[in-house]
């Protein structure tokens, strides 16, 4: 843990009702937008916080896979509805997309990241609907990171083999091995901070403008750090991390 | 804010779990069904150009057989043709030979004939000259008339002597 969120929001929360100051109760709402504070434990290895982007992650789970049940039925070769329609030419797209990234050859990842990027854009897009967006949670960006620096491992050792992934570090000179060892660390921890730092940014951005002239201006802004940022990052995402593939498969 | 616990790990539970969901729900159907239409289409394509070359196969053939057909009926004309010069030909010939037998067999024919009034003559001139001779016997004629008869049966007579 880096801070404690539950001792600041504490004594925060009493400086409001002793001062009652505007600015120190806009900090306190802050704050407690920007925690994740658990939503209960579950009992075991002494009880492990569950926090709230768990489980906003597992509502948007269940709704993504609702969805998919519902409007994913009666598939048709030829003739197909408006649906199915819609649907093909959007996982098409996303396909062609990805495929011109990583090559028809690794078309085995484009399913994860169509999933990852469906995840990313549903998660910042939450937060217009009230519920707090699982990214602005630096565990979910953590997770994401990790899981796309193994994918990216993963491929470059699955496609050119344990001993030509080991010597690539040294290449082209030997020297700059501990440069190249530290990037694999270094690429999960800007995707995941970028995506991160975004949410958060445009999160308290909002916030201020909010509070500084609450009528009529934040609207466009809203559209841009609620809607635009969002899809942004998630493209910004999968993309980072469709590239970082390649290059590690090449 | 910048908590990092235990969470992370169920997030990336979540996601491996998710990406499980929608692989099986969403995104495999929607693969599946798309590969099946480009196979479909492809398959088309292909039948499409095999059944195109089938035709073209079998036009040339159709073509080449006319052309034979062609050079077929050609051929049995002009064989027609030789066989019809050569009939026509013999045809031709076998008359010409056959006008020239009946033409000798006419000209023989009227040799005899002719040798035959030649001899009939004969024979009458003589039967002429004996009936003259009675005639002058028998008739009391002046010696003009019978001059004259002489010089007729004399005539006659020697024609056919510078005859023979």
């Amino acid at each position: 843990m880096l801070t404690n969120p539950f001792v600041s929001s504490n004594i925060l929360r009493k400086n409001i009702e002793k001062e009652g100051d505007s600015t120190e109760e806009l900090t306190a709402n802050l704050l407690e937008e920007l925690n994740c504070t658990p939503v209960f434990e579950i009992p075991v290895f002494g009880g492990i916080a569950v926090n709230e982007s768990i489980v906003v992650t597992w509502i948007i789970m269940a709704a993504l896979t609702l969805l998919s049940v519902i409007f994913v039925r009666n598939l048709k070769v030829e003739n197909p509805g408006k649906v199915q329609l819609a649907l093909e030419s959007a996982v098409g797209w996303a396909q062609d997309f990805f495929e011109g990234i990583i090559g028809k050859e690794n078309r085995r990842y484009v399913p994860y990241l169509i999933c990852v990027s469906l995840y990313i854009a549903v998660s910042n897009l939450i937060g217009l609907t009230g519920f707090k967006p699982p990214t602005k949670d630096l565990n979910v960006t953590v997770a994401l990171a990790i899981m796309s620096m193994l994918l990216i491992e993963y491929s470059g050792i699955h496609r050119n083999g344990l001993k030509h992934w080991m010597a690539h570090f040294a290449k082209p000179v030997p020297f700059v091995a501990p440069i190249m060892v530290m990037e694999i660390f270094i690429r999960p921890l800007s995707l995941c901070m970028r995506l991160f730092g975004n949410m958060l940014g445009g999160f308290v951005v909002m916030e201020l403008v909010k509070l500084v002239v609450p009528l009529i201006v934040p609207i466009p802004l809203s559209f841009y750090f609620d809607i635009f940022d969002g899809l942004l990052q998630a493209y910004v995402f999968v993309f980072l991390t469709a590239l970082f593939m390649n290059e590690e498969m090449e | 804010m910048l908590s990092l616990d235990f969470n992370f790990v169920l997030e990336m539970i979540n996601l491996v779990i998710l990406y499980l969901l929608l692989r099986k729900f969403l995104i495999g159907p929607l693969m599946n069904i798309m590969e099946k239409r480009r196979a479909m289409i492809a398959d088309g394509l292909q039948n499409a150009s095999d059944q195109q070359a089938q035709a073209m196969e079998l036009k040339s053939r159709y073509e080449d057989a006319l052309t034979g057909a062609k050079d077929e009926s050609r051929r049995m004309i002009e064989q027609a043709k030789a066989d019809a010069k050569k009939e026509y030909d013999r045809i031709l010939e076998q008359a010409g030979t056959e006008a020239d037998q009946m033409m000798r067999s006419a000209r023989e024919t009227i040799d005899v004939e002719r040798e035959q009034a030649l001899r009939q003559m004969k024979a009458e001139v003589a039967s002429l000259a004996v009936d003259a001779a009675r005639k002058v016997m028998a008739d009391s004629c002046t010696a003009r008339e019978s001059q004259a008869v002489y010089d007729q049966f004399l005539k006659e007579a020697g024609d056919l002597h510078e005859d023979k």
